[in-house]
């Protein structure tokens, strides 16, 4: 398959009801041709659902879903043409690997010596050609992983869809494993869906992410986006570490500035802010806050240390200010600073995440 | 990178997709059992009629509406071949198919004739095409094999439980000329002590499900915890009372405890009239006593046959109890006893619970026992075979009690399932010794060595005397060995003396067991992975298959299958049929338990792989299932052989099965003939199953199936 031939998936309006249970509310999403996009959120947002939605295993309250041109929504999972990795790898227990990865291609009556040559090249390419005759339980849980990846792909699937694949994989081999599927699915160039509620692999390994919360989806964007410009105080939460606190906006003069406490910090002119002035929040990651023992401007916020914590090359700080208590770090070689100490905590004005009032 | 060339494998047809051929191959399957095979029922069966009542009986030597049904079916097949749109193709199917069917039951119904096999086999194809119908539709989501299946299964039970169930309700509730009568049910029931009946069944009921949990936990606790040898005993005889038909029990109680049983012989020999002792002046103070007939006999034999089952589920249960939390106890200086009491029971409260209902309900189901010993003692299942058996054919008062013992039991089974929930279908499996389990207290263990050699001895010496009874003249009177029951039984051709029934036994449980194994798991599969409108009814049919009392299906089938549209008393089938509905809670259980250890994500796995749900069926879920599926074979296999309560209601002439042949030379008195054949059958069950443990032994699914 080229990379041309690669189609587009479009959710309109999907809501998945459970009885009352609304696990998902009127998604709306297109996911682009050849993308690897990940859906992240906590455990039971409903990333699950939409996964099964899109496989076909579970059909959508309303709503229509579509793979390029063609509408799929009625159609079984069996003819969508879909290749799925499950988080319990869901091998078959009695049949060997090479049967497991070439058990779709027996059931579309593929001559059984191309089946025996293509299972070995969907092995060769998980790095496992040579466990032809295994049983799954003579794998170890990576391996078997592996092979889910080959029998999901081996097929050549216009969809490869990845639910928390690598959450039972001990995490030093998680690392190695996540790349080898974001390079496996770059150079087959199917389009891909990811789930996982690990942030950080979910920055690692995608084109787009998508964040879920409560059945809706929060935010979508690059990694990049998400972490610089989160719109709301859920994401800036959820990816990397933040501390959300209450503001104000103000106008300044010709410019903004925003108010935390009794802290002003006047924003850079070309700064994108609500236009509206009035309450917002404010995302402020440790890495842009840095503690001094005094105040060298007018903008840093006052605090008092409440807690410190060694963690090797960098100390972590709880500090009790009057908008709440904020954490950060600093690194261990700098001076330490004492329980009780009054500190400063400085801020680079055009590092601020602003994030809209909720509405 | 793979080779572009896998493009052009993706699938085209959708495997759960009918095509116009599957329509046509019903089509013709309907139309050679037209043309070849009687419409009617024959009066003798199929083999035993003439050439003349077999041509009569074809559909299209008479001139009724039978002989539109060739161009009936014919009709299907331009409607198949033709451009229908699919859904508007699948209305087509149905409303034709329900026509179809409606019709020719309501011409058997209407013309008061009985349905013969080609009648079957058309009904059968019209009810294929319905589900074919109804899956284009959007039932199953297109998914014409789980439709069939769904539609077969809601079949079998239409026809096998609820409709024979309902004639029993018509019997109690409509008077002889037609009319409604909704106080006949008193009218009858007031007509005879029933408190006194109903009474004796709970009473007893309650004493044997009380007793035979009580046993059953000693039991379990023995096997599982006890560091004797004779634990091992435990794990191994437990099977003799399963593989016994019940009343053999009863039979063997007599023998030992009967008027003329040895117990009474010897107190009689030591203290008689003319005994060793008699002290002087007491003449005539010892007689021989009947007291096994009645209450005792029966609440004997019935614990004595309930308790291993008892003990399976509870031996189960403890042996799925976390050692650790025992270890927490005892690391707590709680004493072994203490443990026992305050951590242990109360973890197996629910199997507790589900020993003691199930007993109860197996209690008040079980016939063979109270007719053997029962005497003066009335309970509801003898009372029923008594309103029936001989000139009595009095239906509405058996009716009547059958609908009591179904209440009874369908309450008790309605409260175990809500109380104790889903752990009624716990695995069965016997024990998984666990590592570092917290042996019994010293003192309670030596108390259990005591009474489990004490029961022991007992049930050695029941065999023994169903073994040896087999070769005396006459037991209690002339202890001379012969041959001669033996000889009766076995030595005169296969066409007399046992042979017959034991063949029909055998035959008819071997046709059975893979049938009743089938439905078992097919039902186990729609109740744990399918959700659709409808479903409520199959659960509710399963209720009622788990919690029907055999003698209520013996009633019914009467009642129901005597008379047109459908006729099958008398024959083979009806026999074959009681035998799978008894044995199907086997197969349900089973089924059950073990897919609610295999995760769907394997099947869903296979079905992203393009495989249809028979493939996934065939391919995934069967081979994983093969140790359930040959178990659950063999157990049924064994029910079969050893049922009795509702195929004596059944059993005729020619169908005689074992069991009943046995029960029948009880009743005239040869019970040298009859504990002859019994001890000959509990050696073929046992035979049976070591074959059975001997071939299907573990396999290495067993151990890899993931759970959930
Ligand atoms: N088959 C189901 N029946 C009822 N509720 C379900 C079912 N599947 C999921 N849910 C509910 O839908 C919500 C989303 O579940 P899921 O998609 O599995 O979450 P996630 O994968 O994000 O952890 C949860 O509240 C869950 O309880
Ligand atoms: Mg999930």
């Amino acid at each position: 398959m080229d990379k041309t031939d690669s189609i587009k998936i479009t959710l309109k309006d999907v809501s998945k009801h459970f009885g009352a249970v609304k696990a998902l509310d009127e998604i709306n999403i297109q996911f682009a041709p050849g993308t690897m996009t990940t859906l992240l959120g906590p455990s039971g947002c409903g990333k699950t659902t939409l996964l099964r939605l899109i496989s076909g295993l579970e059909i959508a309250t309303s709503g229509e879903i579509w793979f390029g041109g063609e509408n799929v929504t009625d159609l079984s999972a069996t003819r969508r043409d879909v290749g799925m990795v499950f988080q319990s790898y869901a091998l078959f227990p009695h049949m060997t690997v090479e049967r497991n990865v070439g058990y779709g291609l027996g059931v579309l009556k593929v001559d059984p010596s191309e089946i025996t040559e293509r299972v070995q090249q969907a092995l060769k390419m998980v790095n496992l050609d040579g466990y032809q005759k295994r049983y799954p339980d003579e794998l170890s849980g990576g391996q078997q992983q592996r092979v889910a990846v080959a029998r999901a792909m081996v097929l050549k699937p216009k969809v490869l869809l990845f639910d928390e694949p690598l959450s039972n994989i001990d995490s030093k081999l998680r690392r190695s494993m996540r790349e080898d599927i974001r390079k496996l699915q770059k150079s087959s160039g199917i389009t891909s869906i990811y789930v996982t509620h690990d942030q950080a692999e979910a920055l690692a390994v995608s084109d787009e992410v998508i964040v879920i919360n409560e059945g809706k989806i929060e935010q979508q964007g690059p990694p990049k986006s998400l972490y610089h410009l989160p719109k709301t105080a859920f994401v800036a939460n959820f990816i990397g570490e933040s501390n959300v606190v209450d503001a104000t906006l103000e106008k300044d003069g010709s410019g903004k500035s925003v108010i935390i406490g009794d802290t002003c910090i006047p924003l850079p002119e070309n700064k994108k802010v609500p236009a509206d002035i009035g309450p917002i929040q404010i995302s402020l990651r440790p890495e842009m806050v840095q503690i001094k023992a005094e105040s060298s401007s007018g903008t840093a916020i006052e605090g008092v240390i409440s807690q410190s914590a060694y963690m090797g090359p960098v100390i972590e700080y709880s500090i009790e200010t009057k908008v709440g208590n904020l954490f950060t770090r600093a690194p261990a070689h700098h001076k330490q600073y004492q329980l009780n100490q009054k500190v400063y905590l400085h801020i680079e004005p055009a590092e601020l995440i602003v994030i809209p009032a909720p509405a | 990178m793979l080779p572009s060339s896998l493009n052009n494998v993706s699938a085209k047809t959708d495997p759960g997709e009918t095509k116009p051929l599957t329509i046509l191959i019903w089509i013709i399957a309907g139309f050679g059992a037209y043309w070849f095979l009687p419409w009617f029922a024959l009066e003798y069966g199929l083999f035993d009629a003439t050439i003349e009542e077999y041509l009569a009986s074809l559909g299209w030597k008479t001139r009724t509406l039978t002989l539109t049904v060739p161009v009936f079916l014919a009709l299907f097949i331009p409607i198949a071949w033709s451009n229908i749109p699919q859904k508007r193709l699948g209305w087509v199917y149905t409303l034709y198919t329900s026509a179809g069917i409606g019709l020719i039951f309501f011409d058997f119904i209407h013309t008061q004739n009985s349905m013969g096999f080609s009648a079957a086999v058309v009904v059968m194809a019209l009810a294929a095409i319905f589900a074919i119908g109804i899956s284009k539709i959007g039932f199953q989501r297109g998914d014409s094999f789980i439709s069939g299946a769904v539609v077969f299964v809601i079949f079998m039970v239409l026809v096998f439980i609820f409709y024979p169930v309902t004639k029993i309700f018509y019997q109690v509730l409509v008077s002889r000329d037609g009319s409604f009568a909704p106080f006949q049910f008193f009218r009858i029931i007031t007509s005879f002590g029933v408190d006194r009946v109903v009474f004796n069944t709970l009473f007893l009921a309650i004493s044997v499900g009380a007793t035979t949990t009580l046993f059953g936990l000693i039991f379990a606790l023995y096997a599982v915890r006890a560091t004797t040898r004779l634990r091992y005993a435990v794990r191994v005889l437990y099977i003799l009372p399963i593989i016994t038909p019940p009343f053999v029990v009863g039979m063997s109680l007599i023998l030992l405890f009967g008027r003329a049983g040895l117990v009474n012989d010897t107190l009689m020999f030591l203290f008689g009239n003319s005994g060793f002792f008699i002290p002087a002046g007491a003449e005539g103070i010892f007689e021989r006593s009947g007291y096994i007939y009645g209450f005792t006999g029966i609440f004997l034999a019935q614990t004595l046959s309930l308790t291993p089952v008892s003990y399976m589920l509870l031996s189960g249960m403890i042996s799925t109890v976390n050692p650790s939390m025992e270890e927490a106890s005892l690391t707590m200086r709680a004493s072994r006893w203490l443990t026992l009491r305050n951590v242990t029971l109360p973890l197996i409260r629910p199997g507790i619970a589900n020993a003691f209902l199930l007993g109860m309900i197996s209690s008040a189901a079980d016939f063979g026992n109270p007719l053997v010993l029962g005497g003066e003692y009335d309970v509801l299942s003898t009372e029923i075979y008594f309103s029936i058996a001989g000139a009595q054919l009095d239906f509405g008062k058996a009716s009547a009690l059958g609908l009591i013992l179904l209440f009874l039991s369908l309450i008790v089974f309605v409260i175990q399932k809500k109380w104790v929930g889903q752990t009624s279908y716990v695995t069965v499996t016997g024990i998984q010794t666990a590592g570092n389990v917290t042996p019994l207290p010293k003192g309670m263990q030596r108390l259990f060595t005591v009474f489990i050699s004490v029961w022991l001895v007992l049930v050695g010496a029941l065999y023994l005397s169903i073994f040896l009874g087999g070769f005396v003249k006459q037991w209690g009177a002339d202890y001379t060995l012969t041959i001669a029951h033996h000889r009766e039984l076995w030595m005169h051709g296969v066409s007399s003396g046992g042979w017959p029934s034991l063949k029909n036994s055998l035959g008819y449980s071997f046709i059975a067991a893979p049938f009743t194994t089938m439905i078992g798991v097919l039902i186990a599969y729609i109740i744990t992975r399918k959700q659709f409108w409808g479903r409520g009814f199959i659960d509710f049919g399963t209720v009622l298959i788990f919690a029907i009392p055999g003698t209520v299906i013996g009633v019914a089938y009467i009642l129901a299958f005597n008379t047109p549209p459908v006729e099958l008393t008398g024959t083979a089938i009806i026999l074959i049929i009681t035998m799978a509905i008894r044995a199907m809670p086997v197969g349900i259980r089973g089924g059950m338990s073990a897919l609610s250890q295999i995760s769907t994500s394997l099947e869903e796995a296979s079905l992203l792989q393009r495989a249809g749900s028979l493939k996934t069926i065939r391919s995934v879920l069967l081979p994983i299932l093969r140790p359930t599926i040959i178990s659950s074979m063999a157990y049924s296999f064994i029910r079969s052989m050893t049922t009795v309560s509702a195929v004596i209601f059944l059993a005729t002439a020619g169908t005689n099965v074992a069991t009943t042949y046995i029960l029948s030379r009880v009743e005239s008195g040869d019970t040298g003939v009859a504990v002859a054949y019994g001890s000959v059958l509990i050696f073929t069950m046992l035979c049976f199953t070591l074959l059975v443990q001997v071939f299907a032994g573990r396999s290495r699914i067993e151990k890899q199936v993931k759970t959930k």
